[in-house]
C-alpha cells in the first residue's frame, strides 16, 4: 500500500541507513542457560553491584 | 494531538523490531503493552509503520490505518504524527532481512521530558546519547569471569 501522501518528498529524520543490530539470543555464547545468562545480566545491572575498576 | 512546546519535548527513539518469514506469533499482547506505555503517560507515541521487505529486496510500507483490526490501537492511531518520511522507510528497511516483516515505532519518551527540560534550562546540552547491547553486558561479564578464573588458576 502507497505511503500517505505527507511523508512523500520531505526530508528524513533517520539520516542513513540502518544497519541491523546483533539479534540477542543468537549472540549468546554456548554455555549457561538463556535464563542464567538473564539473571546474570540482572545482577550485574543492580545498584551497588560496584563492577567498575578504573 | 496536543502540542509539545519544544523547550519541553523528551527524547525520542525509535525501533524496528523484525518478525522473520514465519515466524511472528500476533496475540494482542504487544499492543496490549504499548498501549498500557501510553496511558501510563511513560510514552507519546509519534509514528509507526508496518514493513515489509520481499525477497528481491523491494519493500512496502503500510500505515497503521491500513490494518483493518486495531484493536487497542485504534486510539492510538487517531493520534499519530507523520514523522518519517518516504526517504526513512528505506534507510529502516535496510535493517531487514528479506522475506521478513517488521515494526517501526517511533515515540517520545515522556518519562525523561522533565529533566531534559531541566537540563536545558541549566543549560546542558547533550552531547552523547545511547543504548548498551546486551550482548555487551554479557561479553564484560564473561571478560571478568575469564580474568577471575586465571587469577585463581595462576
Amino acid at each position: 500500500m502507497p505511503l500517505r501522501r505527507a511523508r512523500v518528498g520531505r526530508a528524513g529524520v533517520i539520516g542513513a541507513p540502518v544497519a541491523k543490530t546483533a539479534v540477542v539470543a543468537k549472540a549468546v555464547t554456548p554455555g549457561p542457560s538463556p535464563v542464567a545468562k538473564t539473571a546474570v545480566v540482572a545482577a550485574a545491572v543492580t545498584p551497588g553491584r560496584g563492577r567498575r575498576r578504573i | 494531538m496536543t502540542e509539545t512546546p519544544l523547550e519541553q519535548l523528551g527524547p525520542v527513539d525509535y525501533v524496528v523490531v523484525e518478525f522473520p518469514a514465519g515466524a511472528s506469533n500476533f496475540t494482542g499482547e504487544m499492543a496490549e503493552e504499548l498501549v498500557r506505555l501510553v496511558n501510563s503517560g511513560t510514552i507519546r507515541l509519534i509514528d509507526v509503520l508496518i514493513l515489509t521487505k520481499n525477497e528481491d529486496g523491494t519493500v512496502d510500507a503500510m500505515e497503521l490505518s491500513d490494518i483493518e483490526e486495531l484493536g487497542e490501537l485504534q486510539a492510538l492511531e487517531a493520534q499519530l504524527a507523520e514523522l518519517l518520511a518516504e526517504d526513512d522507510v528505506e534507510n529502516l528497511a535496510a535493517a531487514m532481512d528479506p522475506g521478513s516483516t517488521a515494526g517501526v515505532l517511533i515515540w517520545e519518551n515522556l518519562w525523561a521530558a522533565p529533566f531534559a527540560a531541566a537540563a536545558r534550562r541549566s543549560g546542558g546540552q547533550l552531547i552523547a546519547t545511547g543504548r548498551i547491547p546486551i550482548q555487551a553486558i554479557i561479553a564484560s561479564i564473561e571478560a571478568d569471569e575469564a580474568t577471575a578464573t586465571a587469577t585463581e588458576g595462576a
